[in-house]
């Protein structure tokens, strides 16, 4: 009976053993993975800090001016005068719409044959 | 041995040695397996223990960004990055690692040559740990470096504060040394702040640090910086400088001094020459403080903008007599000694009030202390005490007193803003937030007054040339032609000119200081007082913010004549 447990336990023994070292192992290299990530973020952080200024200097005014005024002829810009802009009320009234409900009726009766023109010019006796 | 039935007693029973050890065996397997099932269910007992740990790793990767003190971003107020940090890379070096010096100095100074052969022999000699050989270098420098192959040569990431605007705001952002601490301008004021105290916490690491707003626009603080520049040259001027400022909530729009230096090369932050003048720098204001006279008379209710006063003889003070630039010679009414920046008028209006009364109006606008902002580059105004009969004549018009163009400026915006003290601020500040804030110094009439002279005065005043560049933007403001003293006397040569003025002045939004020191004439037809170019730079600078600034130019003659105050219709 001690013979069976002893070679259960020895076995056992070997199986938690290996799998102890299993462990241990895949821990290493997972730490070491996650030194070689942060190492990673860390210069990409660097790299984003770089581009996120190389960006800020592009935005300034002070940079994009001069580019500017160096293309000013073929982009035919110039900085805005007073006169080019202008007010709501500067803008005319819309105009007076149609009379179209008054347009169709005159149609209307063009097509069925009768000229309101001829009522007026035979009451006015105009041949 | 031999045994007798004599000897034999009562039976004893005696187990064989086999027996005996058998049994032996059997007690230590037992204790045995006691003793593993002990070990191991401790060994077990603690893994579970072990595993129900929640590990705290807040303090983890502390050792490795102690060195990188970062500072959080600085953003003008529409978001455009005005100061950033910057990953990059210092080299250093164990010298107790380095196996050759000789070689090791002749592989560095191939890349970088400005290095000293026998500095750096000096500084990779000897049994030493850790010590810098150049630091903030850029990232093509480390590639080269590192491709030397040199052992005992390091590199080792660091913070560099980057200003991408270059010298445009430099007096604002002020600048950082090599350890990323504040030495000048707002990132000094940071670090007496709060930045100090979390770093102290251990809290200022990483990048999670909230951006900062001020309340500079980029676009408008470049088109100042660039103006003044051109007033430099287009003068031969010896210095220029330039502030906005909202009049409602005090935010600084733009603030510029010339000659300036370049941000990222700290070094250049400290030469003498490039003090801020607008808040370092006390000057006699000249005319432009006869606004300052007016404002407190008007508000003092001994004088109107009815009133008439006599012009027509200098006022002689003992030997002294006073008389104006461009005499009249006759009887001024009030909005007339303002329009021809009469000295003698000024006089006889700040009379009226009495000089107790203009002296206790100075403490109440400020002039006397330090204006309340967050730059620590400022100066103490000189403003006499007691004012003397002659004292307080010639402060009327603004000599004998010095103070600062940012004095001025928050002057400015209390008298347009409808007479409420406002202090300026660098920092981002809504109208809600500065209302509590306001101090009431001048009443609502003598605003609307102060507006209609300055408005008067770009229309038929000293103030026509700079009305003529920002046509449509109601620009109304005060010329100030202050003579320098040169050894001992006040110079007609040498003088120092400012333009105070507020925009639109149908409904004031900003209020503006601009400083030419020692202009020369730009052509013939030119002079060389305050209107020939401390006002036209006003006029250009308007002409190209007022857009940005969302005001859109209006040319109906009824604006003009609605400034006008109705006991002058």
């Amino acid at each position: 009976m001690f013979r069976n447990l002893n070679i259960i336990l020895i076995f056992t023994s070997i199986i938690v053993l290996s799998s102890v070292y299993a462990l241990k192992f895949s821990i290493e290299n997972t730490a070491s993975q996650r030194t070689a990530l942060i190492a990673l973020i860390d210069s990409q952080e660097g790299d984003l800090s770089l581009l996120k200024a190389d960006e800020a200097v592009l935005n300034q005014p002070g940079h994009i001016e001069p580019i500017i005024k160096r293309h000013q002829l073929a982009l035919a810009v110039e900085p805005v005068k007073q006169e080019q802009f202008g007010s709501f009320t500067a803008i005319p009234m819309r105009p007076a719409k149609p009379n179209s409900a008054a347009m169709d009726s005159l149609f209307l009766s063009l097509e069925s044959g009768i000229d309101p023109i001829d009522a007026i010019l035979e009451l006015e006796g105009i041949e | 041995m031999a045994m007798t039935a004599d000897d034999i007693g009562p039976t004893i029973s005696l187990d064989g040695a086999r027996k005996v050890r058998g049994n032996m065996t059997q007690a230590r397997i037992r204790w045995m397996v006691v003793a593993l099932v002990l070990g191991f269910g401790l060994v077990g007992g603690r893994l579970v223990q072990l595993g129900m740990v929640v590990p705290d790793n807040t303090i983890e990767g502390q050792a490795r960004d102690a060195i990188t003190a970062t500072r959080p971003p600085i953003l003008d107020r529409n978001g455009l990055e005005m100061a950033v940090d910057i990953r990059v890379p210092s080299l250093y070096a164990e010298p107790r690692r380095i196996i050759d010096v000789e070689e090791a100095v002749r592989g560095i100074r191939s890349v970088l040559p400005d290095l000293s052969e026998d500095w750096l022999r000096w500084r990779l000699t000897g049994d030493k740990g850790f010590v810098w050989v150049q630091r903030e270098l850029s990232p093509a420098i480390q590639d080269r470096i590192m491709g030397l192959g040199i052992p005992g040569i390091e590199f080792l990431t660091e913070s560099k504060r980057f200003y991408p605007g270059m010298s445009e705001a430099s007096h604002i952002l002020g600048s950082t040394n090599v350890d990323n601490q504040g030495i000048a301008g707002i990132e000094r004021q940071m670090d007496h702040e709060d930045l100090a105290l979390l770093q102290d916490l251990g809290l200022a690491r990483g990048n999670a640090l909230t951006p900062v707003n001020l309340s500079v626009d980029m676009r408008v603080q470049h088109v100042m910086h660039e103006q003044l520049v051109d007033a430099m040259t287009r003068y031969s001027a010896i210095a220029a400088a330039g502030v906005m400022m909202d009049i409602h909530t005090g935010e600084i729009i733009a603030l510029a001094s010339i000659p300036d230096f370049n941000p990222n090369v700290p070094a250049s932050a400290l030469v003498k020459d490039s003090f801020n003048r607008i808040t370092a720098g006390i000057f006699e204001p000249g005319s432009i403080f006869k606004t300052v006279t007016m404002a407190a008379a008007l508000n003092s209710g001994s004088v109107s903008i009815n009133d008439q006063f006599d012009a027509r003889y200098g006022i002689r003070f003992g030997r002294f007599t006073i008389d104006d630039f461009h005499g009249k010679h006759r009887v001024l009414s009030v909005p007339e000694i303002y329009k021809y920046s009469s000295n003698i008028g000024t006089i006889r209006v700040m009379q009226a009030m009495g000089k107790d009364n203009y002296r206790a109006f100075l403490s109440t606008m400020g002039f006397d202390a330090r204006v309340p902002f967050e730059l620590p580059e400022m100066r103490l105004p000189t403003v006499p005490k007691e004012l003397s009969e002659v004292g307080a004549a010639t402060a009327s018009f603004g000599h004998g007193l010095s103070v600062s163009p940012l004095h001025m400026v928050t002057a400015y915006a209390a008298f347009v803003n409808g007479g409420n003290y406002i202090a300026p601020t660098l920092f981002k500040r809504d109208l809600a937030e500065a209302e509590p804030l306001y101090r009431r110094v001048i009443s609502e009439s003598a605003s609307t007054d102060i507006r209609y002279l300055m408005r008067l005065n770009a229309l038929e005043g000293s103030g026509t040339y700079m009305n003529k560049e920002s046509l449509g933007y109601r620009v109304g403001g005060k010329t100030g032609t202050a003579e320098k003293v040169v050894d001992g006397r006040y110079s007609s040569t040498k003088v120092t000119n400012f333009f105070g003025s507020a925009f639109p002045m149908d409904n004031p939004r900003y209020a503006m200081i601009i400083m030419v020191d020692e202009p020369k004439r730009e052509n013939e037809r030119m002079g060389t007082t305050a209107g020939f170019n401390a006002g036209m730079v006003t006029g250009r600078i308007v002409q190209r913010v007022a857009p940005m600034l969302g005001i859109a130019p209006d040319f109906a003659p009824m604006i003009d004549e609605n400034l006008v105050p109705p006991e002058l219709r």
